[in-house]
């Protein structure tokens, strides 16, 4: 699918070229594709959280209508595990699944239906084992894996069972006093990406032994390098090509149907096409780990914080995953966008049967921004200073240091974010009566206006942009220069419809000058890699290295005048490891950069019916330079519509590692009726590093928001509210 | 339809009864389609049940808290499709009976709601399956008095429902060959419904109250409070429920959603 241009260059405000296609229909999701001949591959997944596998039984399935092919792990030819970062997950299950849905054996079949049927014909012994399930008990309970998988990558060593990663960040001297200190704990349930498109691809054989994957993807390439050697097959053998992509949010960075349907399509030397359902999409992907977390605050008569503590937990389920990048992250944005100059943070993540977590938008600070954000309006509150005043006086700013001892070199207006977020005027009290979508309750009808409160809640908060610690983040880009003038731009970075393809349209636009740009399909069989459509990285990379390709192929086509076609790759600064044993950066920084947003909430409770509405938001984030303010400010929206979902009503619900509630009937997600409008001031600072000065902007509102709406709920009400989702049962709470 | 029973099921609208079939929950040999045996259509206080939600809620001669209760059912899609015949027979969404867990309502002896995860259950009649009956529809035909026709015999809806015990786990009372063919109900003065929900829309009610003011007083029927829809003779029976740790909240959401019905209805 090439894509022709509507016209726009860096800093414009241009449509997005898939805006129309998505919203009439037409866009190709993955779940559209087909190819003559075509099977339906279909997984047989553990109804148990945690089970030895005594036997598998074939025979029936092997002759049940139109199946072609059933496959287990002894038919995995290469490798039988892969992961993101540790292959310690089955490519189909070996002799134990450890989470509710793993995978256990593979159908091919002429019709889905009959690949169902066939599905339930296999007979699998199961010897149920206790689930873990408490994250704190899986510390000291019997080790999930035989091998400590993640042992030995530079962190530091903890001989318990069942630890990811366990991360300790020290920094002065945590013991200094204060003269007021504050505490508490904070938990966040389970949330899931909800993206709307379930996993889905089409794996081709190329009939030579290898095989074209379509599929819906964050990182074409890292799935390339953890499928080829589960096939058994050299890289180069393995094509991914990126399919129309429903959403992602980080659960489309670990594999789904990948490997299986490419197992499918070798073996039956047939098309193979896979589609979830919506119940095995909740168990087909990573959620956003679960945490608890304690935490202490201490500040000086001023408010100008002395000393913060936090212990966090999160509960990574069955697999590492990212899990030990989140733990960092976690860690990392633990004390808040503050100038904090004493820190003792402990962040850990453990293996458990609940589903298994890594990436989601945010990834980590969601968690520990709700929890500091709350401690800094308890801090207010002991000292009776204004919450946004105390905020101001901590701001970060650059050249302070980080509790890691990074030094913020770039740009970070976190005073400003405040300030401006906070300059916003809150809408004024409609007068009653109202229409009820207008009350908590919504069209419920619930209330005229008794039990209703009015809160106003604001928070702060930050994150890294690109990944961290010493990772090798590139993204490479080729361009294609005509002897026309025309030009064709090849880059793998994903459209997960945060509109990157724009982004890469108006950058060739403007270096090139010329209107005449398209974008050639996203495939490894035609470019390096472009690194991951994640932590807030993508419009930043891929700028980044269309721009080196454009500038090169202009100097090529300077020196030999024909037609031209370079290859370029673009690296952001280096960042360093952690030290393992005090959690300080072992370089100049740990992190490539920041981006900080502040945001206001107006919320009404019915504090009878705990029932609520959210009834404006304004926000400021720091968005360095907008290369298409319209797509910034959808991903604003967006961004908070998730956050907020976590904060009123989206969990995944489990009993023993189950998933309970895998439908949009059980797992809710906001309707545009609990959406308010949102008010967004763009401050562009330029990053001195980033291409024309860009910062991502996808994850800071999601980061801010689930805070910034719990805060409201507490103003309104006078509760505490120190778990999210908050529902009406915390808030008429007995 | 003699047929039924037997293995073989009517099927209205399909948006219960197909998720059912597809995840095992219920088994049919064959399905017969009701809409061309079942009356559908409003003619004046009587409601064939092939009528569909969609349908109810845009009649301007409905009843306020009949209308509403339709209008906030489910989502447009499924109201275009779902009748209230349907709505009223529609199965529990206890989510352990969902997933099949072996529990008393399935058969079994435990109810896992009442030891577990029970959020979203019953503050009434709880003590052997613990689920909340979900229909909002139920709700408001309760307050409105109404009555239920089916092949075999007409009375109250009340009738029509029933707690399952060790010898019947039946919710329902209603033979496998018997079909609902009419719902009446009296007009009363003035009807509400309200409905608390976890967002502002499509979503089942945790708590959801129907009120209709008649000459003789205000009559009230409750969703999701009791494995049936529940009746109140006065917003003083609340104090007869019998909540789990996680359903108390329900008590007080009972409370001021039935405060607020009745002065809405002007009782
Ligand atoms: C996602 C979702 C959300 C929902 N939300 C709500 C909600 O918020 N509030 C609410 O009240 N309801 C809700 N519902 C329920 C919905 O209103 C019902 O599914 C619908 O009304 C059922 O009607 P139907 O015609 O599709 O029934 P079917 O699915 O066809 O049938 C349901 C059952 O009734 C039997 N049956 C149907 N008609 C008759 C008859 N005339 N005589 C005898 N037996 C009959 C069938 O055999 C079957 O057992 C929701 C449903 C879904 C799927
Ligand atoms: S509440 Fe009823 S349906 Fe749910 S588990 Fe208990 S017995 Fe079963």
């Amino acid at each position: 699918m090439s894509t022709t241009l509507p016209l726009g260059r860096v800093g414009e405000r241009v449509k997005r070229v898939d805006g129309i296609p998505k919203t009439n229909g037409e866009f190709a999701y993955s779940s559209d594709l087909f190819a003559a001949g075509m099977l339906w591959g279909h997984t047989l997944r553990s109804p148990h959280s945690h089970a030895r596998i005594v036997e598998i039984d074939l025979a029936d399935a092997l002759t049940s209508p139109g199946v072609h092919a059933v496959l287990t792990h002894e038919d995995v030819p290469g490798q039988k595990r892969y992961g993101l970062e540790f292959p310690d997950q089955p490519v189909l299950a070996l002799d134990r699944v450890r989470y509710f849905g793993e995978p256990v054996a593979l159908i091919a079949a002429e019709h889905p239906e009959q690949a169902r049927r066939a599905a339930e014909r296999i007979r699998v012994a199961y010897e149920p084992l206790e689930p873990l399930v408490d994250p704190e008990r899986a510390l000291e309970q019997e080790p999930l894996h035989d091998e400590r998988w993640t042992h030995g990558h530079g962190y530091r060593d903890d001989p318990r069972p069942n630890v990811v990663r366990h991360l300790v960040i020290r920094h002065g001297d945590p013991d200094a006093e204060g003269a007021v200190s504050v505490s508490g704990v904070y938990e966040l349930g389970i949330q899931d990406q909800a993206f709307l498109g379930p996993e889905s691809g089409l794996a081709v054989p190329d009939g030579e032994g290898g095989v074209d994957i379509y599929v819906a993807t964050q990182w074409l390439h890292v799935d390339r390098d953890q499928v080829a050697p589960c096939l058994g097959l050299p890289p180069e053998r393995v094509r991914i090509h990126l399919a129309g992509v429903g959403g992602a949010f980080g659960g489309r960075e670990d594999l789904s149907m990948q490997i299986h349907s490419a197992l499918l399509a070798l073996h039956t030397e047939r098309p193979v096409k896979m589609v979830y359902n919506r119940e095995e999409s909740f168990v087909g992907h990573v959620h956003r780990h679960p945490a608890r977390i304690w935490a202490e605050h201490r500040a000086d008569a001023d408010g100008r914080l002395v000393s913060v503590r936090m212990r966090i937990l999160l509960d990574g389920g069955a697999y590492a995953s990212s899990s030990t990048a989140v733990t960092s992250n976690a860690a990392s944005f633990a004390c808040g966008p503050y100038a904090v100059a004493n820190a003792l943070i402990e962040s850990t993540c453990v293996y458990s049967n609940n589903p298994p977590c890594g990436a989601m938008r945010g990834f980590g600070a969601v968690q520990t921004c709700f929890a500091s954000e709350a401690q800094m309006d308890k801090l207010a509150d002991a000292l009776g200073l204004d919450p946004v005043e105390l905020r101001l006086r901590n701001a970060l700013a650059p050249g302070d240091v980080l509790p890691t001892g990074q030094r913020i070199d770039g740009s970070l207006p976190v005073a400003e974010v405040i300030r401006r977020a906070a300059a916003l005027p809150v809408p004024e009290l409609e007068p009653l009566p109202r229409e009820a979508i207008r009350l908590p309750g919504g069209a419920g009808n619930t209330t005229r206006g008794e039990g209703v409160r009015r809160g106003v809640g604001f928070a702060v908060g930050f994150k890294n942009i690109a990944y961290s610690e010493g990772f090798d983040d590139y993204c490479a880009a080729r361009v294609r220069l005509r002897e026309d003038g025309s030009a064709e731009v090849h880059c793998a970075a994903a459209e997960v419809g945060q509109g990157v393809t724009n982004v890469i349209l108006q950058v060739a636009r403007t270096e090139l000058a010329t209107d005449d740009v398209v974008l050639a399909p996203h495939t490894t069989a035609s470019v390096d890699s472009s690194g991951s459509a994640s932590a807030s990285r993508m419009t930043w990379m891929a700028a980044g290295a269309v721009q080196l390709a454009c500038r090169a192929a202009l100097e090529e086509r300077e020196r030999t005048g024909g037609e031209v076609d370079v290859e370029r790759i673009y690296r952001h600064v280096r960042t360093s490891p952690l030290d393992p044993e005090t959690g300080q950066t072992t370089g100049e920084r740990s992190h490539v950069a920041f981006a900080c947003a502040a945001m206001r909430v107006v919320a009404e409770v019915d504090v009878e019916l705990g029932l609520t509405r959210v009834v404006w938001i304004g926000t400021a984030q720091d968005v360095g330079a907008a290369v298409n303010p319209q797509a910034v400010e959808g991903q604003i929206e967006g961004g908070t519509a998730q956050g907020l979902g976590l904060a009123l009503m989206e969990e995944i619900q489990t009993q023993g590692g189950l998933i309970t509630n895998a439908s949009f009937t059980d797992y809710l997600i906001p309707t545009a009726l609990d959406m308010p409008p949102v008010e967004s001031v763009l401050i562009e600072d330029p990053e001195p590093s980033a291409p024309y000065g860009v910062k991502g902007v996808g994850e800071p509102p999601t980061v801010v928001s689930t805070a910034a709406v719990v805060a409201a709920l507490r103003d309104a009400t006078g509760r505490e509210l120190t778990r999210v989702p908050v529902r009406p049962d915390d808030i008429v709470g007995l | 339809m003699g047929a039924l029973g037997n293995g073989t099921r009517g099927l209205a609208g399909g948006t219960d009864l197909v998720p059912l079939l597809r995840d095992g929950l219920v088994a049919a040999d064959r399905l017969v389609d009701l809409r061309r045996v079942i009356p559908s259509g409003i003619d004046g206080t009587a409601i064939g049940a092939g009528t569909t939600l969609a349908e109810l809620e845009a009649d301007p001669q409905i009843p306020d808290a009949l209308r509403e209760a339709c209008r906030l059912a489910a989502s447009p899609q499924l109201r275009n499709m779902g009748t209230i015949g349907g709505n009223l027979l529609q199965a529990t969404r206890c989510w352990y009976w969902r997933l099949n867990y072996p529990c008393r309502l399935h058969g079994g002896d435990v109810c896992h709601a009442r030891e577990g995860q029970h959020r979203e259950h019953a503050i009434f009649a709880n003590d052997y399956c613990a689920s909340a009956h979900p229909s909002d529809v139920a709700a408001a035909l309760l307050a409105l008095d109404a009555t239920v026709e089916t092949t075999r015999a007409a009375g109250p809806l009340a009738g029509l429902y029933r707690l399952p015990d060790d010898h019947d786990r039946n919710l329902v009372d209603l033979g496998a060959d018997e079909l609902i063919t009419r719902i009446h109900y009296e007009r009363p003065e003035q009807s509400v419904y309200l409905k608390a929900m976890d967002r502002k829309r499509w979503a089942f009610a945790l708590v959801g109250v129907a009120a209709a003011r008649y000459d003789d007083g205000v009559r009230l029927g409750l969703a999701g409070v009791a494995p049936i829809p529940w009746r109140l003779a006065s917003l003083d029976d609340l104090e007869q429920a019998t909540p789990l740790p996680g359903t108390a909240y329900k008590l007080e959401l009972a409370r001021a959603l039935g405060r607020r019905a009745i002065a809405a209805v002007g009782g």
